[in-house]
């Protein structure tokens, strides 16, 4: 059958704002919204601008806003009507194509990252709570710092908590020498603390795992 | 600053004067760093822009084309050794195959329970059925531990025993007598969190979302390489004292049957082909033996390799008959090959795969071993069967629809045991490279090769750079010209297409299951669609343009693939991942070839040499 979407299409080299565009997609109950995508790419508009990747559901590159919502267009099924936006508050390359390099240089901002270790050619005996590997499947999607009510991009694109969940497994790891907990406080951890907002694609509880364990909360 | 040869002059494009003046609208690189010189206005050396754009000029001691695994690995190590270097990425640094991985990697044998590295060497060149380099095998398997803790050093923490020991996986993968394998937790993606972090950490100039077009040449030595920042859509020309290629596979080549990023669309051989390198055994493409069939959007997805099969665990055929079993000590090669055969044969599911039917496992106390263990070490394979085929078949109560997927590439740059090609100042490293894995990649060893001799290229790209000048940035005005010339071509064919055509041609032809006829068909439309290649439309916008990145990855496609077809159509035998329905027995009478591929003037050709092994 066929499906009539919209994406919201924008170039801010040329377009003084966004608007939207509607297509008409066949499609069969397990189409997916980067199929949808891809098809019109391929067949219908050469275009179109949008994040794809694995496929899978493994990489975070294709995240976008369906009806309001942060999902991963490859996992998601299309349904007619949908409206297609890139993430909210992020800024836009082009149509759902949403600029990420902020976000390199947020790791080296904020040094996100641990010291630099001695070499000794042998593995160092380690051990780093469950919570540590637990954080490591963010996927870097963005859709927490795209949910998040007081992130600003324009302001500080690294006040979101994306970062926030890199500086609670870094809190972790015994091989970090940061005050990782002072870093969250000046990215404006207070704010979160009556706030449940930010969603996790991967399903994380930001909440709990990360900002209750950066503000020092028993879990 | 460190002291440096060569030029001094340091711009960049928020300083240059210039590039303001001419050119308002460019989108800032926001992510330029470390030592690397950045010209931002060119236009006087390059002579052909009198009026349009002005190009960027980076000079680095070391240029990194690539950033996964291999490529972060060798871009911080010749950073240590004092070298300035450039990164480019296709995707956000990191975003590679690595990334979307299993995760699990071998390390050094466990001597307490007898393996040993002779062992562990003598399973990868049986795997490999003779056609690995056998002194980079050995270079792979002393040097795994090493690379392991180097590896940590980045943040990654691999899963730890209860004293904080790295823990072997209990069962290892297919062809591996003994388990070498330690995971990662979250799979893959936690090692691309260690790879951005250790990059942000060391002092690189990073370039990502950067598409590489082309290496640059003079006097036979790679010097350098032009390329477009796909969100500005401007052409940057690189200039280098060493090149390391370590863009990855080619896996791209047979989507949608394919578990890998689709940014790995052989860029590694392409550039290497194009800078007059030799490849070796590029006939050898790994398909991972299951792959999900249905729906299409998961079609190719990963779901096993051999050992997932248990011990109990049966390959159907579509009126339920015995494919296959004793499935789990095989090679990937030999199980695909069963699945390819036997769907030759006719006996195809409706789905176009096989059955794997796990239920025997769930019979028995050793089999009731291994699922749990499969419940926990494959839990992410089984999050893709419950998303394919439901609940049940993801608790093994119902059989799999299975095909065999491309995977991972065999063949590559051929290296000396220090990465280096043979094209002077041109290295190479991970799967980009050759010979390492011969006719059959074991499980869990591809994330060691990344790091082991993305180690070595970028410790010995470092050193070489410093007895190397810089070449004249004029030298990219070619290249540069014909990147100018891309966006809003108006000729007939759309990019895209042409890709589709290849990578349908690829998968029919040149795929799990090949003979004479279709390869040589499969030859002359590689020609045809690389003909048509001349004759492209793209449209004119700068940002994002997909059509430029599709018309960047066409020709790196096209060499690839005429490089696989060539080579199979040499090696008259089915041997490791190359199977020939023509000639379907391993060729045991003569002496062992490597299949050795090069381009002169835009003709491929092929040189079969002894083994070394």
């Amino acid at each position: 059958m066929n499906r009539k979407i919209s994406i919201r299409r924008y170039d801010p080299e040329t377009d003084s704002e966004p608007r939207w565009d509607e297509y008409t997609v066949p499609s069969g109950d397990r189409t997916t919204v980067l199929e949808a995508l891809a098809h019109i790419y391929e067949n219908l508009d050469p275009t179109l601008a949008f994040g794809s990747g694995c496929r899978f559901g493994s990489c975070g590159l294709c995240a976008v806003e369906l009806n309001g919502q942060p999902r991963m267009a490859c996992s998601a099924r299309l349904k007619d009507g949908m409206k297609i936006a890139p993430l909210a508050g992020m800024p836009v390359l082009r149509d759902l194509v949403i600029d990420r390099a902020a976000f390199f240089d947020g790791l080296r901002k904020l040094r996100i990252f641990i010291s630099e270790q001695s070499q000794s050619g042998e593995p160092q005996i380690l051990r780093v709570p469950k919570l540590h590997a637990r954080l490591a499947a963010c996927i870097e999607c963005l859709a927490c710092n795209s949910t998040c009510p007081s992130y600003d991009f324009a302001k500080d694109p690294l006040a979101g908590p994306y970062l926030l969940v890199k500086l609670a497994q870094l809190h972790l790891d015994p091989r970090d020498t940061t005050d990782r907990r002072e870093q969250a406080q000046d990215l404006g951890l207070s704010q979160c603390a009556e706030c449940r907002s930010c969603y996790c694609i991967r399903g994380l509880d930001i909440r709990r795992d990360v900002l209750g364990l950066l503000m020092g909360e028993e879990s | 600053m460190r002291a440096r040869s060569g030029r001094q002059r340091r711009y960049t494009a928020r300083s240059s004067p210039h590039f303001h003046k001419k050119h308002d609208s460019l989108v800032e690189f926001r992510t330029y760093h470390g030592e690397a010189e950045v010209d931002a206005a060119a236009e006087y050396d390059l002579g052909v822009y009198g009026t349009g754009p002005m190009v960027q000029v980076r000079r680095s001691d070391v240029l990194v084309v690539g950033s996964g695994g291999a490529g972060v690995m060798a871009a911080v190590e010749a950073a240590n050794a004092g070298a300035s270097v450039t990164i480019l990425s296709k995707e956000p640094l990191g975003y590679g195959d690595t990334r979307i991985s299993l995760g699990v990697m071998s390390t050094s044998p466990d001597t307490s329970t007898g393996d040993s590295e002779e062992q562990f060497a003598e399973d990868m060149i049986r795997g490999g059925e003779g056609l690995n380099d056998p002194t980079l095998v050995r270079i792979l398997v002393s040097e795994a531990l090493e690379a392991t803790a180097t590896f940590e050093t980045f943040g990654h923490v691999f899963d730890r025993d209860h004293d904080g020991r790295l823990k072997r996986h209990t069962v290892p993968p297919g062809g591996h007598r003994a388990s070498r394998a330690i995971g990662s937790p979250a799979a893959g993606i936690s090692m691309g969190h260690a790879m951005r972090s250790a990059a942000a950490r060391a002092d690189l100039d990073v370039l990502e979302e950067t598409v590489c077009f082309e290496l640059l040449v003079q006097d036979g030595e790679a010097v350098g390489a032009t390329a477009v920042h796909m969100p500005s859509g401007e052409p940057i020309a690189l200039l280098a004292k060493s090149t390391i290629i370590a863009a990855g596979g080619a896996g791209s080549l047979y989507y949608p049957h394919t578990d890998c990023m689709p940014s790995v669309t052989g860029d590694s051989y392409g550039l290497a082909l194009g800078a007059g390198c030799e490849l070796v055994d590029m006939e050898q493409v790994q398909y991972l033996p299951f792959g999900i069939t249905h729906p299409p959007s998961l079609l190719g997805a990963p779901c096993g390799e051999p050992v997932v099969a248990g011990p109990f665990g049966k390959l159907l055929n579509n009126k339920g008959e015995l494919v296959l079993e004793n499935i789990m000590p095989m090679t990937r090669a030999q199980v695909a090959r069963s699945i390819v055969e036997e769907i030759g044969r006719g006996g195809a599911t409706e789905h176009g795969g096989l059955l794997l039917d796990l239920r025997p496992n769930l019979a028995s106390p050793q089999g009731e071993f291994f699922v749990r263990t499969l419940k926990k070490a494959g839990a992410p394979i089984l999050s893709v069967v419950r998303r394919a085929y439901g609940r049940k078949a993801a608790d093994l109560e119902e059989p799999w629809d299975v095909l065999p997927s491309a995977h991972y590439n065999m063949g590559g740059i051929k290296t000396d045991e220090w990465c280096r090609s043979s094209v002077p100042a041109l290295y190479a490293c991970g799967q980009a490279q050759g010979g390492v894995m011969g006719g059959n990649r074991l499980g869990s060893t591809s994330l060691t090769e990344i790091f082991v001799f993305g180690k070595r290229a970028g410790r010995t790209a470092a050193r070489e750079a410093r007895s190397r000048e810089y070449a004249e940035e004029k030298l990219a005005r070619g290249p540069l010209e014909k990147l100018q010339a891309l966006r809003g071509a108006r000729g007939t064919h759309r990019p895209i297409h042409l890709k589709r055509a290849l990578q349908r041609l690829m998968w029919e032809r040149v795929g799990p299951l090949r003979e004479a006829a279709g390869l040589e068909d499969a030859l002359e439309e590689i020609s045809s669609i690389e003909e048509q290649s001349r004759d492209l439309q793209i449209s004119e916008i700068r940002r994002c343009n997909a059509e430029v990145a599709d018309a960047l990855e066409l020709p790196h496609m096209l060499a690839t693939a005429r490089a696989i077809a060539i080579s199979a159509i040499g090696r008259t035998e089915s041997r490791g991942a190359h199977v020939r329905s023509d000639f379907p027995d391993r060729n045991d009478a003569g002496p062992v070839k490597n299949m050795v591929v090069r381009m002169r003037d835009g003709e491929c050709s092929l040189r079969p040499v002894v083994t070394s092994g």
